[in-house]
């Protein structure tokens, strides 16, 4: 999912760049919630060591059928975990660090953050939010309520998102837009697979044994 | 920084477990089949319409500064290092930030 420079032009990439940055400045200062608490002083480390973690899951490939393979890209697993807001900013700084690693473009960080970040990250997390809802009629336990809309959003965004690529590298003509993005949703249909089971089990972990680290819980409504 | 070292060793411990962790998973996932160097789902769409010699052609503008890297597990254990002090260093700001408008907005008029 990582565009890599060279392959978005010159439009897409300022577009992009210019929602992204929107999208920061608004999580910047939706952020502040995040640091009302008095325990923020903890939280920050254990968001740092988050990013971690989601940093090394992305170059932990795993395979696909037919010759190809998927990685977590953990968009919609730090939003439930942190807040949308804060998930878009640690999205980003991650590819901040994986474009010095050649992994995704310096040019393309706009059109990365904005499909893993904000489509991944914060549509994601609103579809869980919405799926939670709905799964609060049912006499689930919330830590599997949680954990089976996780799944879901996360893999609906990823879906999104691959097809969202697809057009953003059509645009600039490399590759035409009816084989881009029947080719990258077909694929992603695949990869979410992985990256749901493994939001989900995070999740369902995190809630076993620290579940105060998951602090979107009132925004959930659980 | 010893007080760094001393107010977040949980996190710090944390740390250094999920690089072990990684190193080992990067270790046996490979030979196992677990994990695979297949290209991804982007790099895939690419190289049936482009072909493979195209996409290697793509060279990240970094290229000429981080090309010394050469080793997988280097790069790694670097990126996870490096991604720690960044986040936490723009979290510290972010919340530093705060505070600050916080002390101007409580000053006596």
């Amino acid at each position: 999912m990582h565009i890599p420079d060279g392959l978005l032009d010159p439009i897409t990439i300022i577009v992009l760049w210019g929602v992204t940055i929107g999208f920061m400045v608004l999580a910047y200062y939706r952020i502040s919630n995040l640091f009302k608490s008095t325990e923020s002083d903890k939280m920050i480390p254990y968001i740092g060591v988050l990013a971690a973690v989601i940093f090394a899951f992305q170059f932990v490939n795993y395979p696909i059928p037919g010759g190809t393979s998927g990685h977590l890209i953990g968009g919609t697993l730090v939003a439930v975990i942190l807040g949308p807001w804060a998930s878009l900013i640690v999205i980003f700084l991650i590819l901040v660090i994986q474009s010095l690693f050649g992994d995704g473009g310096i040019t393309a960080l706009g059109a990365n953050t904005f499909n893993m970040g904000v489509i991944c990250g914060i549509v994601g997390f609103y579809i869980v939010v919405f799926l939670v809802r709905l799964l609060n009629h049912s006499s689930m336990k919330k830590e599997i309520k949680v954990a089976i809309a996780t799944a879901i959003g996360a893999y609906i965004s990823v879906v999104l998102a691959a097809f969202l690529a697809g057009i953003e590298i059509s645009i600039g003509g490399i590759i035409p837009i009816q084989v881009s993005v029947p080719a990258m949703v077909f694929w992603h249909l695949f990869i979410a697979i992985g990256e749901a089971i493994i939001s989900a089990l995070i999740v369902y972990y995190i809630y076993k044994v620290k579940p105060d680290l998951i602090t979107t819980e009132s925004i959930m409504g659980v | 920084m010893m007080d760094f070292f001393k107010n977040h060793k949980k996190p710090l411990i944390y740390a250094l477990i999920i690089i072990a962790i990684f190193i080992v998973v990067f270790a046996i996932g490979f030979p196992l089949g677990f994990l695979t160097q297949d290209p991804d789902g982007l790099e895939r769409v690419i190289i049936d319409f482009r072909g493979e010699t195209w996409l290697e052609n793509l060279e990240s503008v970094w290229f000429p500064i981080l090309s010394w890297i050469q080793n997988e597990y280097v790069a790694g254990i670097l990126g996870i290092v490096i991604t720690l002090i960044i986040t936490i260093g723009a979290f510290k700001l972010l919340k530093f930030a705060r505070s600050k408008k916080e002390k101007v907005n409580s000053l006596p008029e």
